[in-house]
């Protein structure tokens, strides 16, 4: 029944998500033709031609069921630019999207649960630095850390390639400053909630009972503070999967970031609706399986179920 | 309780062993391919900077794409790269019948495709249907075609083109990439959707693969023996392969080039050009390509540039000389006209119209009636102070011209509100609305006639408001006589009306600052300046 109940709450969102896009994108000015046929010479008559072949002449509420009724059967529509169907284009770009956002997680969940805990300690210099990590993992600009990165790595010490997709040398610098980018949140959920549990009086309890610092906090500090960081987890990778434009662009690498970016200067209706539907699929299976996750985890959350 | 807890992170760390593999093969899988086939003796990677909306030459518009597939198709006709006369392509001889209204070719024997398959006049024939076919929905090569009507194939390799209009520009078309000639076969077996990544032509080098925001790549066509007569024929250090990548964010260009990930680049920005030119490794290669010059097109219906004096005041306070070196450092020429000098039909005399003189413009700011009555710096007319602006689209480093105009004309006296615009449907919108008085515009092209897309009265994008009969006749004129000699006198007289009547206020002509690796020789460019002739192309790594 929660299952059903889950599915139906993904359902809903999915509708909201494809919907939105619709209507927000034609709410914006410009004509993808018009500004395609902008330096051809092309006449009035032959712009209006191309956007009825094109169904863009319909009524707003047509092309809305219209679309609705291809979703439904899987069928995304075509790009208006280059005509390619747009399952076939967010396909081509899954697999890199998909290494990257996946490699960066992982980094990220690594780095970001070690500085979280680092720093929730009360004392000691260990806490300072992975406090001090943790703001400037939050405050820089990824595209200023890119940079940096390219600069040292690829430039000075000639270590990386800094661009391109399809090895895995070339997946290092984008995934390593993607992922340190992304444990900044995770690090900070994390730190919060290590230090909420730790002056919980089951831990009190534990200490008195002589147990070592290392022990309690594996045994009870994290076992109870860590199902919540999931959600954080879960949020950025959703986030992720949707497309990383800047360190795409930055990376030189193909992927559902540089896609929307483009679809979305040349007002590519089909493609950008097409990403938001991969971003809400994304999001909402993620946040199903974080959730599953936190159940298996936390026999709390089972018990109020 | 206790136990169950190594259990349980076991499961934990077996799901992030799952996913890291599977992460793994996603990584590796999509783009293996070209490391599996033989390395090509001489490859190289070459840099293209924006992801064009596709890579089909028949039905795609951009320039981008004529980097890779001007090697990979041969055009009837070609321009010599230095002196832009029509030299023989696939066609060896071609007459223009005195009406103007036939072009006859007669095509090379001996020709194949890359695919084997022969290439004669039905071959021309098909790519035409292609071409003109509604479907095909071509956004350039059918436009190129003007007042096409049909073909006549006379024999096997003669072919005949019949306009129901003379026109002139018909034998530039017919030179540009986009009217490139494709294997009737390949063009059989593929959907319009799937020819751009199975496309076979008859050029220097084969079609490989292209793999949408990732690399297209092209391999020497080894039995290719029917270049234009500036091909050179290829020898031991020739460039076997290219891949083309995008580095669609100008940050990553000069470094791409810096680490050796690629070996030439295209559109530099001018301050990493100049930051380059004293790497060792690096060589800068500046080539301008014809065509509109960086130029502000003014609204003739709004004001305050409804007035002429306006408008002339506005190029005399700017000071064109301080925004090449700024903004461009150094690497273009002052634009003076609506069409950049490097072009045969430039109108050289135009030269010393307009000079930078702050004082004259304020002369006929005043003369048209504009005071600074209020004494802040600005002027104002009837007590309103008046306002100019500027869209400016946020490539060509327009928004840099801009602010630079601002600056200038705030001397002047003149209030400057720069409206940024990022995407051409925005500056579409911009215009639509009618509230400006300059839009920052230009395309690029070898034949005059994307003159009449903006100055003739009736034009589609004829965002002066202007109407002028007598420059529409001109124009018009221009575009159906064949005798260069006569054009040349119809083209001068309308570069004169636009700047007499101050249309447009021109900046720059359009470099495209390339950079190569010094290992790279021998790198031209063709007559249209952005596409390199890769066949010539020398691997030399010493």
């Amino acid at each position: 029944m929660a299952l059903l109940r889950q599915v139906g709450a993904a359902m809903l969102t999915l509708w909201a998500a494809v919907t939105l896009a619709f209507f927000a994108l034609r709410l914006l000015p410009g004509d993808a033709i018009q500004a395609q046929l902008l330096r051809s010479g092309a006449s009035a008559a032959v712009i209006e031609q191309r956007r009825a072949a094109l169904g863009l002449t319909d009524p707003l509420a047509t092309q809305y069921l219209h679309y609705l009724a291809g979703v439904l059967r899987g069928d995304l529509g075509v790009s208006l630019i280059d005509g390619q169907p747009v399952a076939a284009i967010l396909a081509r770009q899954l697999g890199p999207t998909l290494a990257l956002a996946g490699s960066a997680l992982l980094i990220a969940i690594g780095i970001g649960v070690i500085l979280g805990v680092t720093a929730a300690q009360e004392r000691g210099g260990s806490a300072v630095v992975a406090r001090l990590l943790v703001d400037l993992a939050l405050s820089t600009p990824l595209y200023w850390t890119g940079i940096l990165a390219i600069f040292v790595f690829a430039l000075w010490l000639d270590l990386l390639p800094a661009s391109g997709a399809g090895r895995l040398d070339q997946l290092v610098l984008p995934a390593a400053v993607l992922g340190f980018h992304t444990a900044g949140s995770i690090a900070r959920v994390t730190q919060a909630n290590v230090r909420a549990v730790m002056v919980a009086r089951f831990v009190t309890t534990a200490r008195a009972k002589g147990l070592t610092r290392a022990v309690i906090l594996r045994r009870h500090i994290l076992r109870v503070s860590l199902p919540p960081v999931l959600a954080v987890i879960a949020l950025q990778a959703g986030f992720l999967l949707s497309g990383t434009v800047i360190t795409e662009s930055l990376f030189v690498r193909p992927g559902i970031g540089q896609v929307l970016l483009t679809a979305v200067l040349r007002q590519d209706y089909p493609v950008v609706q097409g990403v938001a539907v991969w971003s809400a699929l994304a999001y909402t299976l993620v946040s199903l399986l974080a959730d599953a996750g936190q159940r298996l985890l936390d026999p709390r959350v089972r018990a109020f179920r | 309780m206790l136990q169950s807890t190594p259990r349980r992170s076991w499961r934990v760390g077996h799901c992030l062993l799952v996913l890291s593999t599977i992460l793994m093969a996603a990584a590796c899988s999509p783009a293996s391919q070209s490391q599996q086939q033989p390395t090509a003796r001489n490859r190289i990677v070459y840099g293209l900077t924006l992801q064009p909306s596709g890579f089909d030459p028949h039905i795609h518009a951009s320039a981008e794409l004529g980097i890779p597939l001007r090697q990979v198709y041969d055009t009837l006709v070609y321009r010599d790269p230095q002196t832009q006369v029509f030299v023989p392509g696939l066609a060896t001889e071609w007459a223009i019948s005195p009406d103007g209204l036939t072009y006859t070719f007669r095509l090379r024997a001996g020709i194949t495709f890359h695919d084997g398959t022969p290439f004669n006049a039905e071959a021309v024939a098909a790519n035409l249907d292609r071409i003109m076919n509604p479907d095909t929905a071509s956004q350039r090569a059918a436009f190129l075609l003007g007042p096409y009507l049909g073909y006549e194939i006379v024999d096997e390799l003669t072919i005949r083109l019949i306009l129901s209009s003379p026109y002139s520009p018909l034998l530039d078309a017919l030179s540009q990439v986009y009217l490139g000639i494709a294997s009737p076969a390949a063009l059989g077996q593929f959907s319009n959707q799937r020819y751009q990544f199975n496309q076979v032509g008859t050029g220097p080098f084969a079609f490989v693969e292209y793999v949408p925001g990732d690399r297209l790549v092209i391999r020497r066509y080894e039995d290719y023996a029917w270049g234009p007569p500036f091909y050179d024929l290829p020898g031991l250090l020739s460039v076997d392969e290219v891949e083309f990548r995008f580095f669609t964010e100008p940050a990553t260009r000069a470094t791409a080039l810096e680490s050796g990930e690629a070996d030439i680049m295209g559109e530099l920005s001018p301050i990493d050009a100049s930051f380059l030119t004293a790497n060792s490794a690096i060589q800068i290669l500046p080539v301008a390509a014809p065509g509109q010059p960086l130029q502000f097109l003014m609204n003739t219906q709004r004001f305050p540039t409804d007035d002429l004096r306006v408008r002339q005041a506005l190029i005399m306070a700017t000071n064109r000389e301080a925004i090449i070196d700024a903004v461009f450092r150094r690497f273009s020429p002052l634009a003076w006209g609506p069409l950049s000098r490097n072009m045969v039909y430039a109108y050289r005399e135009l030269q010393d119209l307009y000079s930078f003189d702050p004082a004259q413009a304020r002369t006929l700011l005043e003369a048209a009636g504009l005071q600074d009555a209020d004494e802040n710096g600005f002027l104002d007319l009837n007590g309103v102070e008046i306002e100019v602006n500027i869209v400016a689209p946020s490539w060509g480093m327009i928004p840099e011209v801009a602010q630079l105009l601002q600056d200038q004309w705030r001397d002047a006296g003149l209030r400057v509100v720069i409206d940024p615009v990022p995407s051409l449907n925005l500056l579409l919108e911009a215009v639509a609305s009618g509230e400006y008085n300059l839009v920052a515009f230009y395309e690029f092209g070898l034949d005059p006639v994307f003159l009449n897309r903006y100055f003739i009265s009736s034009a589609p994008n004829n965002w002066l408001g202007y109407a002028n009969s007598a420059l529409d006749e001109l124009l018009i004129q221009a575009t159906q006589i064949v005798d260069p000699n006569e054009r040349f006198v119809r083209y001068a007289q309308a570069q004169q009306i636009i700047m007499q009547d101050a249309l447009i206020l021109p900046i720059r002509d359009y470099v495209n600052l390339n950079g190569a690796r010094t290992s790279i020789q021998n790198l031209s460019f063709d007559a249209y300046g952005w596409f390199p002739i890769l066949n010539n192309v020398i691997v030399n790594p010493n």
